[in-house]
C-alpha cells in the first residue's frame, strides 16, 4: 500500500465522537445494541432431559411428606387436652398414604446423604477426607440416629 | 481429507435460522450433508457454509474442545459443534439450535455480554495480599494445586448456562462456571481474596439461587463440576456462620 504509515511518523487519530454529525446532530456512527431474539423456557422444560425430570420428582416428593409432618404435628399438639386427645389417625388409607410418604422420604434420605462426598470437602492435612468416607460416614449415623430414635418411641414409652 | 471422500450416505441436518433485520423468531432450515464417519457437527456446517449457505451464521475457531466457541443444541441437548460425532445422530435428523437461556443474535450466535458481565463480577484472578508479595517463586505442591484443578479446566463454553433453569427464570445468576472459576481461586494456595470473593458468593443472585439441578455438571465437556463448587461454596459459607471455628 502506497499509504502505509512510516517509522515514527505521527498519525492524527480521530476518534468517533468527533466524526462529522448528521444534520439533525446525531453522531453517524452511533453505536447500536444489536437487536436480538430472547430466549423463553418452554412450559415442558422439565422433559427435555432425565435429570430435569428427576429433580422434578425430587422436589414434588417434598410435598407430601410436608403434609404428612402437619397431621403430626397437629396429632401431638392435642396431647394437650390429655391422652385421651391422642387419636392417630389410623384408616387403612392413611396407612397406606403413610407408607407412600416414607419411600419419599427414604428416597429424600438416600439422595442427600449420597451427595454429602459431594458437598462436604474436610480437609486432612495436604489431602481430604475421601468423598466415599463421607458419604459412608453419613449413612452409618443415619442408622446409628433411626436405631436410636426408633429404641426411644419402641421401648422408651414402655 | 475427508472433504475429498465420497460420502456414501448423507444426514439431514436442520440448522435455527434468524436474521434480525428480516425475521421476526427463529426458523429451522434442512440441509443433506454427507455422512462422513468423522465428522462432527461442526464440520456439517462448515460443509453446509460453503457448499449450500453461505449466510449460516455460528462461532467456532479450534475444532478441538479447547476454545469453547462453538457450544449449541443438538437435538436439544448443550454440546461442543466440534465434539458432537454426526455418525451418533444417524439416521437423523440432526437439529442445531443455538444455547437455551441466551439471546439470539443471528442464527446460531448468541449474545453473551451477560456472562463476560458476571465472570468479571467473581474476579476470576489471583489476587494477593500486597505485604505478602516477596521475591522469587509462589511455589504450591502437587496436593494443594489438586485442590482447585478441577475446576481451572473451565473453557467458558457456557454449555452449563444453557443446561441451568434456574438462569431461565433468574437471568441475573451469576450460574455454574463463573462460581467454578470463583470456587478454583477460593482454593488456589496463592490467593488472599477469599472473604472478599465470598461476601460476592454469598450475596444476591448467587450460590443460594441454586436448587441443586445438577445438569450443568453433567453436560460439562470438560469434567468440571460446577454444582459440587456451588454446594460446596454454600457448606462452607453456612459452616462459617454456624461454627465459630468455621469462618475464614
Amino acid at each position: 500500500m502506497s499509504d502505509r504509515i512510516g517509522a515514527g511518523e505521527v498519525v492524527e487519530v480521530r476518534l468517533d465522537s468527533e466524526r462529522p454529525s448528521s444534520p439533525d446532530g446525531a453522531v453517524a456512527t452511533q453505536h447500536r445494541p444489536p437487536r436480538t431474539y430472547p430466549y423463553r423456557q418452554p412450559f415442558t422444560w422439565w422433559l427435555r432431559r432425565r435429570g430435569y425430570l428427576l429433580y422434578m420428582i425430587r422436589e414434588l416428593t417434598a410435598v407430601p411428606i410436608a403434609v404428612w409432618m402437619v397431621l403430626f404435628l397437629i396429632e401431638i399438639a392435642r396431647l394437650r387436652q390429655g391422652a385421651g386427645g391422642y387419636q392417630p389417625l389410623a384408616s387403612p388409607a392413611f396407612v397406606v398414604v403413610s407408607l407412600i410418604c416414607l419411600v419419599f422420604a427414604l428416597w429424600h434420605t438416600f439422595t442427600f446423604l449420597n451427595l454429602a462426598g459431594l458437598i462436604m470437602r474436610i480437609p486432612l492435612g495436604d489431602r481430604n477426607l475421601p468423598a466415599r468416607t463421607i458419604v459412608r460416614g453419613a449413612f452409618v449415623a443415619f442408622v446409628v440416629a433411626t436405631a436410636v430414635v426408633a429404641g426411644l418411641i419402641i421401648w422408651g414409652g414402655a | 481429507m475427508a472433504e475429498t471422500r465420497a460420502a456414501a450416505k448423507t444426514i439431514k441436518v436442520s440448522v435455527a435460522r434468524f436474521d434480525p433485520a428480516r425475521d421476526k423468531k427463529p426458523r429451522l432450515d434442512s440441509y443433506e450433508v454427507p455422512l462422513n464417519d468423522d465428522w462432527v457437527v461442526l464440520d456439517a456446517l462448515n460443509w453446509i457454509k460453503s457448499n449450500a449457505d453461505g449466510s449460516v451464521s455460528y462461532r467456532w475457531s479450534c475444532r478441538m474442545g479447547i476454545c469453547g466457541s462453538c457450544g449449541m443444541n443438538v437435538n436439544g441437548q448443550p454440546k461442543l459443534g466440534c465434539s458432537a460425532f454426526l455418525r451418533d445422530y444417524a439416521p437423523g435428523p440432526v437439529v442445531v439450535q443455538p444455547l437455551n437461556n441466551f439471546p439470539i443474535i443471528r442464527d446460531l450466535v448468541i449474545d453473551m455480554s451477560s456472562f463476560m458481565e458476571k465472570l468479571q463480577w467473581v474476579k476470576p484472578w489471583i489476587i494477593r495480599d500486597p505485604t505478602a508479595l516477596g521475591p522469587g517463586e509462589h511455589r504450591q505442591t502437587n496436593a494443594q494445586i489438586d485442590q482447585f484443578r478441577q475446576f481451572s479446566m473451565c473453557i467458558n463454553c457456557m454449555l452449563c448456562y444453557s443446561a441451568c433453569p434456574v438462569i431461565a427464570v433468574e437471568p441475573s445468576f451469576v450460574g455454574p462456571a463463573a462460581i467454578a472459576l470463583a470456587r478454583r481461586y477460593d482454593l488456589d494456595s496463592r490467593d488472599h481474596a477469599g472473604s472478599e470473593r465470598l461476601r460476592t458468593l454469598t450475596g444476591s443472585d448467587a450460590i443460594w439461587d441454586c436448587s441443586f439441578i445438577g445438569e450443568c455438571s453433567a453436560v460439562c465437556p470438560k469434567d468440571v463440576d460446577p454444582a459440587k463448587a456451588i454446594q460446596q461454596t454454600k457448606f462452607e459459607t453456612t459452616m462459617g456462620m454456624l461454627l465459630p471455628w468455621g469462618g475464614r
